[in-house]
């Protein structure tokens, strides 16, 4: 009879045993399931990066079907104006102003933002440095900026900005200096946020001491390109 | 006595984890139920962004034909007019300076690949890799000794072209695009190659183990670029 209980005790045990050690299995593979679910902000990452994707496409197919209505629109009109010469003028006229605009070889206006960058007399403090500005510049084209000048020195498509023995910058082959002063004409807002926060150039600047300031300027002003824009090489 | 207490005790811990289990459980089925219609989610995204790519790219070769038309169109409208002419040939031009119109000339190649050297080699990683800035420069230089027009894996830089890196990717036009980098420039390939000179860009970008290839060629197609261009803010002061 005691030898039962004890066979009894002994098995009871050895089956709790294997009970919490199966609880505990169980219990450390939901942990681990529950901690994998946690990654969930990965995937909340990759569905903004869809919707940003998805906002990107959406807006070129916009464009683009906008421009396609416009061209369809041009096309009748040459075409009703195949009689008269004043007509067909008009509507050259027009086309070619919208090719000089890109091109940079009008004056324009609108809403934008102004930069401006002091050189600082202090020794300490790096100089304002032609990548300074490319990347500035690169900077306002991402954030949808229609133009681009840089005292004065509007930036067309073969425009580059060369340190010159790492004292002064030239700007379409002109010299250029401080203060910078860069304006862009586009969304003010836009602008700005490509700028500033994490990443942004001018805070960048601002946190190495430079002398760095954004103002917004509802019509801004934007010079032509002052050179004659002349290609030799390209058919 | 004793016996039954513990009996219990153990029976009260063992319901305890029970339902500590369960809970968890229940935790864990919601949350895997909230990533099941995420991924739906997703899906649907993607779905929809192939939706829209392809509702582009149709839009896009009509755009090109109406292009052509256009062009036609406006040859036909102004070629009994010398003046109206010049302006049609000057449309002409423009376009292809500014990017909207494929060219071909001379030039150079180059190309920029990420560094086959292991990375637990060097102390800074991120010096193999060819980064926006690195994208910028090479392009800026190029500017600098004259280039004409320039693209970036068939990407033609346009006036309002951005470059982003983002990882071992670089964003121009709003596209993707993987390394090696393939930059094509039409120009003078004498003043062009000039880029390869002792301490220029291209030298220190291969010091830093970079794949650096510069070649000369007597005609390469640039590609036109294929987004839209348009102002929304500017406006011609005369």
């Amino acid at each position: 009879m005691k030898k039962n209980i004890k066979k009894g005790k002994i098995t009871m045990t050895i089956t709790l045993g294997i009970a919490c050690f199966a609880l505990v299995m169980v219990m450390s593979m939901q942990f681990k399931i529950v901690n994998e679910t946690d990654i969930t902000s990965i995937e909340n990452m990759r569905e903004t990066e869809l919707r940003t994707e998805l906002a990107n496409w959406k807006t070129k197919y916009e464009e683009t079907n906008q421009k396609y209505e416009e061209t369809i629109s041009k096309i009748n009109e040459y075409k009703e104006t195949k009689q008269s010469n004043e007509e067909t003028s008009k509507l050259v006229e027009k086309e070619l102003e919208q090719v000089n605009m890109s091109l940079g070889k009008n004056d324009i206006e609108g809403q934008g933002i102004e930069i401006t960058i002091r050189e600082t007399e202090k020794e300490e403090i790096s100089r304002v440095t032609a990548d300074d500005l490319i990347v500035i510049v690169n900077a306002l084209r991402l954030s949808g900026a229609e133009a681009i000048s840089i005292n004065d020195e509007r930036i067309i498509n073969m425009t580059d900005i060369v340190d010159i023995n790492e004292t002064y910058i030239k700007i379409n082959g002109q010299r250029i200096l401080s203060p910078y002063v860069i304006k862009a004409i586009g969304d003010q807002s836009y602008l700005e946020s490509g700028l500033i926060g994490n990443g942004g150039h001018v805070d960048e600047m601002k946190k190495i001491g430079q002398d760095v300031s954004i103002e917004k300027i509802n019509k801004i002003k934007i010079n032509k390109y002052n050179g004659e824009i002349k290609t030799k090489y390209m058919e | 006595m004793t016996n039954k207490k513990t009996i219990s005790i153990v029976l009260g811990l063992m319901c305890f984890a029970l339902t500590l289990g369960i809970c968890i459980q229940v935790r864990t089925v919601k949350s895997s139920n909230s990533t099941v219609s995420q991924n739906y989610e997703e899906n649907n995204l993607r779905a929809e962004v192939l939706k829209y790519k392809e509702k582009y790219d149709n839009k896009y070769k009509e755009l090109e034909k109406a292009e052509n038309e256009l062009e036609k169109e406006r040859e036909n409208s102004t070629k009994n007019n010398t003046e109206l002419e010049k302006k049609e040939s000057e449309i002409k031009e423009g376009n292809k300076i500014i990017g909207l119109a494929e060219v071909t000339g001379p030039g150079v190649i180059i190309t920029l690949s990420d560094s086959k050297k292991d990375v637990n080699s060097v102390l800074n990683a991120s010096s193999l890799l060819v980064h926006d800035v690195d994208v910028l420069s090479v392009i800026n230089e190029l500017k600098n000794a004259g280039a004409e027009a320039i693209s970036i894996n068939d990407q033609r830089l346009v006036p309002t072209s951005g470059i982003i890196c983002g990882g071992n990717i670089i964003d121009i036009n709003g596209e993707k695009v993987g390394a090696p980098f393939v930059i094509k420039a039409v120009g003078l390939p004498e003043q062009l190659s000039g880029l390869s000179r002792p301490g220029g860009y291209l030298q220190r970008l291969k010091e830093d183990s970079v794949g650096v290839e510069l070649k000369k060629y007597n005609s390469i197609t640039i590609p036109k670029y294929t987004g839209v261009i348009s102002y929304k803010y500017s406006e011609v002061v005369d």
